[in-house]
């Protein structure tokens, strides 16, 4: 193997990994938050490619303009989620999964009945072509995706360490009684939290149906995919979930490089397995989150 | 007019009577010490008082602020701070991040807030005794220093009122001292202090006042020299006071 195709299968990788972890922040948030475990999670971002898709076919508008417009038609679901959610029972993981099982057959059978039939895939001119860089040969559309991904994660990351809002956030997603008695409007921060993470979901997903074929069962393996990436990084600590998501795109594109596709999904249950073994908060030490 | 006044505090879990119809009044300045068996009560009143617990029946005021239909937060804002039996800070935060959070969240904003917060956050943890471990991690902290950072934090709400849920238990002797010097030194500054202990003599030292609950109901309300004096009071209540 050159050393040029082992350079672009790690460049690929990378870019692949700043995407997943775009895609699983908001599962990490609202799973750091409430302690739920939102199995909507990929049907969400497969509903925002619906969205992104019938607006393109309909205006004909560059894809990105239509990532705002996706992620904002997201937000009366966070507060409909939200309240749902505020009602479960203890133990909240266990009944979330029971909650949002439901829900995410709703969903998906909604899908169903608004796009039957055909895969969806925004295919942008504008997306397609590729650019070189340094010697490696890369999509534009990828590259664009990677981009903004790690634009997200940074804004976050300030935004969680360095603003009153991020303290309420961490605060209560750490202890939410003691927040509370520290002054923080806990539910304030829980629905700002939701509406951030639906909004993420909307906004990946017109990204997402640039990238991959849209059908309205693929929302199950984006969920997984938000579960393993969420295990290895802890809940809620973007910088993580980025890590995480390099981690996996990089050792993605390695084991099809080495030994094709059939590899590919052992590779990373084991992985999830050897995590989920040697230390079930995640990767990542605490301290030096 | 009582600063913190409750009327008929009631509160049942399932079948379980936690507290039968308490009434209990706290004037500005005193501190109040409230004393009782395990499962007598006093956690769930405290929870009650601060809004964790909405009582079953009954009500709280205040500063004339009915308490029962609020949430923790705005509680906090009135001015009650609080800390647990089992000291709760944020465990992978550092020491001065945890004192930050309250500090954030009653501080004004505007240009100067940053450098009001951090001469608020350096003069809370001098309070405690706690400058010189603001770096480190409340996770790495003693018992006592987790209590005294509890305590600080607390103390970041900027309170008129405190619900210090034994603050002294399990401490060494000479951290229990430390403690009393807290409560000297708060009461000094004009503060209201209504305080659980295990202790009854740790108590008797600072107290204005002592109530002693049992089975969710108040049997005793007095000066402590008078609480105290009733031997089968403390042997039937309180038990032998077992910390030297």
């Amino acid at each position: 193997m050159s050393p040029t195709t082992l350079a672009h299968a790690i460049v690929a990788g990378v870019l692949l990994g700043c995407f997943y972890a775009l895609m699983a922040l908001g599962f990490s948030m609202i799973r750091s938050v409430t302690r739920a475990l939102n199995l909507t999670h990929g049907d969400l971002i497969i509903l925002g490619g619906y969205l992104g898709y019938w607006l393109w076919i309909g205006s004909g508008l560059h894809p990105l303009f239509l990532v705002p417009v996706a992620a904002a038609a997201l937000l009366p679901l966070a507060l409909g989620w939200q309240w749902l959610f505020q009602r479960l029972r203890e133990p909240k993981e266990l009944s979330s999964l029971v909650l949002t099982f439901g829900l995410s057959l709703f969903l998906q059978n909604g899908m169903l009945a608004l796009w039957p039939g055909e895969y969806r895939l925004i295919a942008s001119e504008a997306l397609t072509a590729s650019v070189s860089l340094g010697g490696l040969t890369l999509n534009r559309g990828r590259l664009l995706v990677a981009g903004l991904a790690l634009a997200a994660v940074g804004s976050l990351h300030v935004a969680l360490g360095h603003s009153r809002w991020g303290r309420a956030v961490r605060a209560t997603s750490v202890d939410r009684e003691a927040a509370a008695l520290l002054g923080i409007n806990v539910d304030q921060a829980t629905q700002s939290t939701f509406l951030l993470a639906f909004a993420l979901s909307g906004g990946v997903g017109v990204l997402f149906a640039t990238l991959h074929y849209l059908s309205p069962s693929g929302g199950a393996e984006l969920t997984l995919l938000a579960i393993v990436l969420t295990i290895w990084s802890g809940a809620g600590h973007a910088r993580s979930v980025l890590g995480a998501g390099i981690l996996l795109g990089v050792v993605e594109t390695l084991t099809l490089l080495w030994s094709g596709p059939r590899w590919r999904e052992l590779i990373v249950a084991l992985m999830l397995l050897g995590t989920l073994l040697a230390r079930a908060g995640g990767l990542v030490p605490r301290r030096s989150r | 007019m009582a600063l913190l006044e409750a009327r008929g505090l009631s509160m049942a879990f399932g079948g379980l009577q936690a507290l039968r119809g308490v009434d209990i009044a706290i004037e500005a300045r005193q501190v109040v010490g409230l004393l009782g068996p395990n499962g007598s009560g006093k956690t769930t009143l405290f929870n009650i008082l601060s809004g964790l617990l909405r009582p079953t029946t009954g009500e709280a005021r205040f500063d004339g602020a009915r308490l029962t239909t609020l949430p923790p937060w705005e509680i906090s804002r009135l001015g009650i701070g609080r800390t647990f039996q089992i000291a709760r800070p944020f465990a992978h935060s550092t020491v001065w991040d945890n004192v930050l959070v309250g500090v954030t969240f009653r501080a004004r904003r505007g240009p100067r807030a940053a450098l009001e917060r951090r001469r608020e956050v350096e003069r809370l943890l001098a309070t405690v005794g706690l400058l010189d471990k603001a770096r480190a991690t409340a996770g790495e902290l003693s018992l006592g220093e987790r209590k005294r950072l509890e305590l600080a934090m607390a103390l970041s709400t900027r309170p008129t009122l405190l619900l210090l849920d034994e603050l002294a238990s399990g401490l060494s002797p000479r951290g229990r001292e430390e403690v009393m010097g807290f409560y000297g030194q708060l009461r000094g500054e004009g503060l209201t202090i209504f305080a659980i202990e295990h202790s009854a003599r740790v108590l008797s030292r600072v107290a204005d006042r002592l109530l002693v609950l049992d089975q969710g109901t108040v049997v005793a309300d007095g000066r402590p020299e008078q609480v105290l004096a009733s031997t089968r009071l403390v042997e039937a209540y309180l038990g032998e006071d077992d910390e030297p």
